[in-house]
């Protein structure tokens, strides 16, 4: 007995002993009330809707009633399901076009920029570009909506140039609306993408070019050998940016054709959207968002492992 | 002086061809903005030689309840992100703590959760929490959306703070609140700028969450532009000039930021902080 408590009690000593050693200056409890507003907001806000997202996935929910849990049944019925297979083709056209699409111009126009050599004209063509993120998104959409409506600029400017056969309604037309959306902007350069790959650019070391120089490589050999090969990590980071967004889109075939016409625009993020928002369709909404989720995330990591790139 | 291609005049008239492709849409909302629904069908891009300034009442009418509500979602929500966000950042950066790893993962691991999977059950959350037509429900869910990034941001720029710093103000016995206070706030505002640059814009323009959240009526500017659109048989020849020119005024609040602190921005994203 006596021996056990002097047991326990040297080693306790020793413990503390060594955690005092151990524990540096900077330990703290009060580290937890620094973090305490974060994970208040998180906790509530940002994890319970993700789990309540993947368990509600497995159930049917009307949104008011107590949700039955139903197993996998909500997937079986999104993998038959006709207008989700037609909307993730929807998504595979909208990513094969539109990325590169708002991959390549910025790059271009990045290097351009990089190659002018008075750095008060860099920073003028910077900001010129930098000056279309002003726009909320949802404007530029509404502007679209009028470029491509019957009596808008685009019509205009086929008629005006003398083809008035190619004259559309661009988004009432089945077979022209989902192109329409996916060209919508082309060839638009992101401020976004231009900054991140004038950033990487200037990142390159100055020697490279020199020696690039005196090797006699230049111009556009030297683009490909060279300033595409260096801003590779950025444009991994864009690619998977890239891919994000178009596989969530969401906004976009809302506010511009709701899906329609029928289902000619309907997107994965869309269809989860409406089945929610309009069907009250809470389970199977989220099902089709734990799908979307699986296929994202598994999208994102085969594009940070194919595109390896050594800091 | 190796940059091996000078001054062409070609690579001029790419970059002004492509900055025009880039910004047409905007000069034609703001040209048009000024003029009549006549001139618009003429010439789509004429200049407003006679502006029509009335578009602009007319407009600023429609949306001025939306401007002061996105002002107070906007800003409340900017404060929340920052406060809360440069504080953990501070613990994760400065302190040492059981469990630090797996909480910073906990944060970090919001960055790979894609917007989307959490909507739904947001919209529904906020809804039994009572907080349906609230400022608050888009408040708190921005709050709790921006602190991942935020923090990631933030605790890397407070680790490049020299580590004599903290030690000198822990030897004459401050307090880590004091330490906060008196070092991480004052130093860190340029960083604290860049990341509200970033939240506002993105804040501003959101749609989805208050399109779900808040009532016609009390809207914020982002979803009150979109049910401008007239009726098919407008009443006004001038109401697409009209909306255009409530899309001009939902730009000038961004606009009006990125003059005075486009630098934060373009720092923001060119500083390596975004970089894989």
């Amino acid at each position: 007995m006596q021996e056990q408590s002097s047991i326990t009690v040297s080693s306790m000593t020793e413990r503390i002993h060594s955690a005092r050693k151990r524990r540096p200056i900077n330990f703290s409890w009060s580290a937890y009330l620094f973090l305490l507003p974060t994970f208040l907001a998180i906790g509530t806000f940002s994890y319970f809707p993700a789990i309540r997202a993947l368990v509600g996935a497995f159930t049917t929910w009307n949104g008011f009633t107590p949700p039955v849990w139903v197993g996998l049944s909500n997937f079986v019925q999104a993998l038959q399901d006709p207008t989700l297979r037609q909307a993730a083709v929807h998504i595979f056209w909208w990513a094969l076009i539109g990325i590169p699409i708002g991959l390549v111009p910025p790059f271009i126009a990045a290097e351009l920029i990089f190659h002018l050599r008075s750095s008060t004209l860099q920073y003028l063509y910077r900001s010129a570009f930098v000056v279309s993120m002003v726009v909320p998104g949802v404007v530029s959409l509404l502007i679209w909506q009028f470029i491509y409506s019957p009596t808008g600029l685009l019509n205009v400017l086929f008629k005006d140039l003398g083809f008035p056969g190619l004259r559309h309604a661009w988004l009432a037309n089945p077979h022209l609306a989902l192109g329409s959306l996916i060209l919508m902007g082309f060839p638009w350069v992101g401020a976004f993408a231009l900054l991140i790959y004038y950033a990487g650019l200037n990142a390159i070391p100055q020697d490279i070019f020199d020696a690039a120089a005196v090797d006699g490589c230049e111009g556009i050999r030297r683009i490909w050998a060279i300033d595409f090969r260096l801003v590779l990590p950025q444009f991994k980071l864009l690619l998977v940016l890239s891919v994000l967004g178009v596989s969530q889109n969401l906004l976009t075939p809302l506010l511009m054709t709701d899906g329609g016409p029928g289902t000619a625009t309907v997107t994965p993020g869309l269809y989860m959207f409406q089945a929610a928002i309009n069907n009250d369709q809470y389970g199977y909404s989220m099902a089709i968002a734990f799908l979307l989720f699986v296929v994202v995330m598994t999208l994102t990591v085969v594009n940070m492992k194919y595109f390896q790139t050594n800091d | 002086m190796s940059k091996t291609i000078s001054n062409r005049w070609w690579i001029h008239a790419v970059l002004l061809v492509l900055l025009g492709l880039t910004l047409y849409p905007m000069v034609f909302m703001v040209l048009n903005a000024f003029r009549t629904g006549l001139a618009t069908d003429i010439t789509p891009f004429g200049l407003p030689l006679h502006p029509i300034w009335q578009n602009f009442s007319i407009a600023l009418g429609e949306i001025l309840p939306a401007f002061k509500q996105s002002f107070i979602i906007v800003g409340v929500s900017v404060a929340g992100i920052l406060t809360c966000a440069l504080l953990s950042a501070f613990a994760f950066a400065e302190l040492e703590f059981p469990g630090k790893t797996v909480l910073f993962y906990l944060v970090f691991g919001l960055l790979l959760i894609p917007g989307f999977l959490a909507l739904i059950p947001l919209f529904l959350e906020i809804r039994n929490l009572g907080l349906m037509n609230s400022v608050w429900g888009l408040i708190l869910p921005y709050v709790a959306g921006g602190q991942a990034f935020g923090i990631f941001i933030f605790r890397t720029f407070i680790k490049s703070l020299p580590d004599e710093l903290f030690a000198a103000a822990r030897v004459d016995g401050a307090h880590n609140g004091v330490i906060f206070w008196r070092i991480v706030v004052p130093l860190s505002w340029p960083i604290v700028m860049t990341v509200a640059v970033l939240n506002i814009v993105g804040l501003w323009g959101d749609y989805i969450l208050p399109s779900l959240v808040l009532a016609a009526g009390h809207q914020t500017v982002a979803v009150a532009i979109t049910s401008l659109t007239p009726p098919p048989f407008a009443s006004s020849a001038n109401s697409f000039n009209e909306q255009l020119a409530a899309f001009t005024l939902s730009s000038v609040p961004i606009a009006v930021l990125f003059m005075f602190l486009m630098r934060f921005f373009v720092r923001g994203v060119t500083n390596g902080a975004l970089k894989m």
